[in-house]
């Protein structure tokens, strides 16, 4: 008896540790376990109402399972429509350098396949985009365009992981065009001081 | 100038303050203070702070401005943890100091005391093959959440680094020059807003606590300013007010959240919040709304159509410091 007494004080302690340290550490499911099991669509309407921005138009793809809307393109154009000056009209040879694009650079497509004007925009239709076997595209769609090369953009693109949404995560999503981020003659960044800086470590 | 930090130290001042006239001016006191007693929250305690201001016999004018500001001042010192108030207590505490706002600075703030959403767990994702280290992001964070322009207060830390290296630690913290440069990637760092976050196990009067949507917070008024949360923060997500935070009057943010982004005053911990004034109400971060290359993903991590479970679920994504078991809700992932 006297033995067992022992032995129990002896071994209490250890128990009551073991209990108290595996409680205190059992925090809930972790965040992986809690993301799989969340399954169930998620109502992204809020209180009050995120109106839809102007200028957006909705985009043909099909955004897991629903659709999305992006920015449109042709108002955000200058001298749109284009087929206002691409026409049989003649051109006064004064207003030629005025009117025509020669200040466009187009550095898009490499030292391997540089792109011309006509690459993308259509030769019979000015107020169009072409791909390469001749499918009309509206400008409010270039990303139709945009992916027929950059596919994999595109894809990420049309899921989230590429380009950002307008303003809002809830709502309906709305997404930036490709080209309000690149200029399409000219698609990478430059390169330029950043906005602000970092003060040391203290 | 925030009003909460006068209040810590000011009934001092004027209890010291005794003078005669003290039973006339206490009934100016509660002259000035009826209109707002009108209001059912204000009721009870203007009263009290009538009658204190009455025993102490304080000057109407002086260094708070009005006997207004006191009374007002003089609730705040006295009122709960933000966890423990009613919603009632919780406008009540909001409307007080957005009148000592415009008592003291004339600025016409508005702070929110939104409630989490059901069914949402913000996350966050960062992509270190976009971003090219404009900065914009902490920028606009600054802007966004007033921080203290003296010191250049920063939530976010963007780290130049070698292709090759994978911790901020071998990384430039504080490039400046023009970017990007080549032959190196950038990687962002802020408050990971950790699922089982060690700075609310470290917080020895609970001022910081894990709100239902995922965002870590902090009571500002309840911090007593003892940094231990900044010590168990491995990701370095917290920062401390070393003096009272100073904001341009026209560059204030005035859109607010008891939480966020409202004034703070010195010796209190402040951090990220996600910006909880935007997104409690859809909007997007500050962060991901400045970014001009798409390098950040926000969303709710619970909705399985949105942006951040794409990215979770299609992208090479990893954590940083995965291995504590802080369970952080940021990701960083590569095209």
């Amino acid at each position: 008896m006297h033995l067992f007494k022992n032995s129990l004080v002896r071994i209490l302690p250890v128990v009551v540790v073991l209990f108290f340290g595996v409680t205190a550490f059992s925090a809930g499911p972790g965040i992986n376990e809690r993301i799989k099991q969340a399954q169930t669509p998620y109502d992204k309407k809020m209180d009050p109402p995120i109106p839809l921005p102007v200028n957006t138009v909705k985009v043909t793809l099909a955004y897991q399972g629903g659709t999305f809307y992006t920015q449109t393109r042709k108002d955000q154009i200058e001298r749109f429509q284009c087929s206002s000056c691409h026409n049989d009209k003649e051109v006064m040879v004064q207003n030629a350098a005025r009117i025509s694009h020669a200040d466009k650079q187009v550095v898009h497509g490499g030292p391997s396949g540089p792109l011309d004007c006509n690459t993308c925009h259509s030769k019979e239709n000015r107020d169009f985009l072409t791909t390469s076997n001749n499918r009309k595209i509206d400008m409010d769609h270039a990303y139709t365009l945009c992916g027929e090369c950059h596919f994999r953009q595109k894809k990420d693109w049309v899921g989230g992981a590429h380009g950002k949404p307008v303003s809002h995560w809830a709502g309906q999503r709305v997404v930036k065009s490709c080209t309000a981020c690149h200029d399409p003659h000219s698609p990478r960044f430059a390169k330029r001081w950043p906005a602000t800086y970092s003060p040391p470590f203290k | 100038m925030d009003p909460n930090k006068k209040t810590k130290e000011t009934p001092r001042e004027n209890f010291s303050d005794t003078g005669p006239g003290s039973d006339q001016i206490s009934d100016r006191v509660n002259d000035r203070v009826t209109p707002l007693s009108r209001r059912t929250f204000l009721k009870g305690a203007a009263a009290i702070a009538g009658s204190a201001a009455g025993i102490s016999g304080c000057k109407p004018t002086g260094l708070l401005g009005s006997t207004e500001a006191f009374a007002l001042e003089f609730q705040e010192y006295f009122k709960k943890h933000y966890k423990l108030m009613t919603p009632e207590e919780q406008l009540g505490t909001v409307s007080r100091l957005e009148r000592l706002a415009k008592l003291k600075d004339q600025s016409d703030i508005k702070i929110s005391t939104r409630q989490a959403q059901e069914n949402v767990l913000y996350g966050y994702a960062f992509n270190v093959t976009r971003c090219e280290g404009y900065m914009e992001c902490v920028k606009a964070c600054v802007k966004e959440n007033n921080l203290d322009r003296k010191s250049n207060t920063q939530y976010i830390r963007i780290f130049e680094m070698e292709h090759g290296k994978m911790s901020p630690d071998q990384g430039d913290g504080k490039f400046f020059h023009e970017v990007p440069r080549p032959g190196h990637f950038y990687m962002g760092v802020q408050c990971f807003q950790c699922q089982n976050p060690p700075c609310v196990k470290a917080c020895p009067t609970k001022a910081t606590w894990m709100e239902p949507d995922g965002i870590v917070v902090v009571d500002y008024d309840w911090c007593i300013g003892c940094r231990y949360c900044m010590a168990a923060c491995p990701y370095w997500g917290r920062r401390f007010n070393w003096n009272q935070p100073e904001v341009p009057k026209e560059a204030v943010t005035k859109e607010q959240h008891y939480l966020g982004n409202r004034m703070r005053v010195r010796g209190m911990m402040e951090k990220c919040t996600f910006c909880i004034q935007r997104s409690r109400k859809g909007k997007l971060t500050a962060c991901a709304e400045a970014c001009p290359t798409g390098a950040r993903v926000f969303g709710n991590l619970l909705d399985p159509a949105s942006e951040i479970r794409f990215v979770l679920a299609n992208k090479k994504v990893y954590r940083l410091k995965e291995d504590l078991g802080t369970d952080p809700k940021f990701w960083f992932f590569i095209d």
